[in-house]
């Protein structure tokens, strides 16, 4: 184990022809650490991720640093990034069931995920599909490899895009909005999933998400964005409890809160027939 | 003392069929009513009911059984007059602003259609009547003829509001209306909201899956699971002092903030 961080991002600047999206953010993401990137739309945090990951359209000009695991990833080729993507860095989304193809098995697509960077069997493919999904604990994992996805809930869907992210334990989870299409309760679920399965493997993550609070508790450090930007960067504790930057307070001062309230409007109880009075 | 409320439901059920001997359920009979200048929200994640509830209450589907009372008046299953009459009573704003607005119409189209469909008179005229619902909702009037594509998120479902406001409605029900919008939009949208209510007397219906935000904008609030009403009461009730057991779980799966963290800031 060293004290290098595990991903670096040094002055990344991403540019469209038509405009710049994303100007002059760092961060950098320690073993086994978690940087939160919390912004609203247009905020340039999924560009930022979708670089880290080599997965920005074409004509996107990209400069600054991007390095894993000491290996700089920025002018890479496809072919190159395509071998680390799945592999040592792998990506969760927000959209579980676009994410999966509906006429395969999930078993199928967890073990090419597998067998991709792996090879082996189909067999032995399977295999590790079973142990994978045993471990973001779907019941009845050794039946559940040979359904479809559409015979999972939207939570059961997300720990199928879970498992097959794990599949090749990655040092690197990047997680964007991964649960930003769930019921309150499933989401609680897989954020508890999220954080055992970093727990026991030790993977770094980059988690991208538009909900503070969210943010708050997955987080060791936070990047807060805003167009293209970064505004503010601290640990989730100085962010929450002293942030320095006015666009930090505004937001947070606009998340509505579960044990507050603002006043409303008095009702107006009319009494039957008094209404003409 | 009795108090009537402006909208009343009384056991509403609504079947879906599935298949061709096979029928779903989707709402198990719940009663609830809004008073005047007063909020209901209505809670529940994904297949809960709630939108085929609040579709009820809007009529936009009638209920297979129940009771549906507006203003006093029995307006279930009710077409022609008092189905018109309903319409300019109650109003409806949806989720997603862009889908909900014609993209090929013009703003002051999309507004004033509801006045077209009622074939309303409008005293002072159309144009006028679709500017002054425009600043009420906070749109720069001289946007009228500019289409829903080129409006910001928050400022469409503005257009929404003001389209649902145009024939000036007693009820409006907002299904998911803030859903979409980032949390800055949506605190202004919420602000809208209640400033509406205060000047206009309006009662909402709103129905959301957050249910920090509903506690910032409902009076009362029903929870609702595979079609029923598993707790209703004043916000206060629901999310200080929760009864059912469903209603502490959907509460504690909430994320929040530290709130040592929360108290911190507050003071600094």
């Amino acid at each position: 184990m060293t004290d290098k961080p595990m991903l670096q991002v040094v002055d990344l600047t991403i540019a469209f022809p038509t405009a710049a999206v994303v100007d002059q953010v760092s961060f950098e993401i320690p073993q086994g650490g978690t940087m939160g990137l919390v912004g609203e739309s247009g905020s340039g945090k999924s560009m930022t991720s979708l670089a880290v990951m080599g997965l920005l359209p074409r004509e996107a000009r990209t400069t600054g640093r991007i390095s894993f695991m000491d290996e700089e990833l920025l002018g890479r080729s496809d072919r190159q990034m395509r071998r680390l993507r799945g592999d040592r860095m792998a990506m969760i989304f927000q959209d579980p069931l676009s994410s999966l193809n509906p006429y395969y098995t999930v078993g199928f697509q967890i073990a090419e995920a597998y067998r991709a960077h792996r090879g082996g069997s189909r067999r032995a493919g399977l295999r590790r599909a079973v142990e994978a999904m045993d471990r973001v604990k779907i019941v009845d994992a050794d039946k559940r490899v040979n359904h479809y996805p559409h015979q999972f809930s939207g939570g059961m869907r997300q720990r199928v895009m879970i498992a097959m992210a794990l599949v090749c334990e990655p040092e690197l989870i990047i997680a964007d909005e991964p649960t930003t299409a769930l019921d309150v309760t499933v989401q609680a679920q897989i954020l508890e999933l999220l954080a055992e399965v970093q727990q026991s493997t030790g993977a770094g993550m980059l988690f991208i998400t538009h909900d503070l609070a969210v943010v708050s508790q997955v987080s060791d450090r936070i990047t807060v964005m805003r167009h293209g930007r970064t505004v503010e960067q601290g640990t989730a504790e100085q962010i929450f409890s002293r942030p320095s930057n006015d666009y930090t307070r505004q937001l947070l001062a606009a998340t509505p809160r579960l044990d507050d309230q603002v006043d409303l409007p008095e009702p107006i109880l009319t009494p039957v027939g008094s209404e003409d009075s | 003392m009795t108090r009537q409320p402006l909208l009343r439901a009384e056991n509403l059920v609504r079947d879906f069929r599935t298949g061709p001997r096979t029928i779903f359920r989707a709402v198990k009979g719940v009663s609830f009513d809004v008073a005047r200048r007063e909020t209901l929200g209505i809670v529940g994640e994904s297949g809960s009911g709630k939108s085929t509830t609040a579709r009820m209450a809007a009529k936009l589907i009638e209920p297979t059984e129940g009771l549906l009372e507006f203003d006093g008046v029995d307006v279930t299953y009710k077409a022609g007059k008092a189905l018109r009459d309903f319409r300019g009573g109650v109003q409806v704003v949806f989720q997603d602003p862009y889908s909900s607005l014609n993209p090929r119409h013009t703003v002051e189209q999309v507004i004033s259609a509801p006045l077209l469909y009622q074939g309303r008179k409008v005293l002072g005229g159309r144009r006028r009547v679709v500017k002054e619902s425009m600043e009420r909702v906070g749109l720069n009037p001289d946007h009228s003829g500019r289409y829903p594509a080129q409006f910001s998120g928050g400022q469409a479902q503005r257009i929404g509001i003001a389209r649902a406001l145009v024939v000036e409605p007693q009820l409006v029900i907002c299904d998911e209306a803030v859903s979409a919008l980032d949390v800055s939009v949506q605190a202004q949208v919420l602000d809208l909201l209640r400033d509406l209510q205060r000047d206009l007397n309006l009662s909402y219906i709103f129905i959301a899956h957050d249910l920090a935000v509903v506690r910032q904008i409902a009076h009362k609030v029903a929870v609702m699971k595979s079609g029923e009403i598993v707790e209703q009461g004043s916000r206060e009730a629901i999310f200080d002092a929760p009864r059912h057991e469903y209603t502490q779980s959907l509460l504690a799966a909430v994320p929040q903030v530290d709130p040592s963290w929360e108290a911190a800031r507050q003071a600094g």
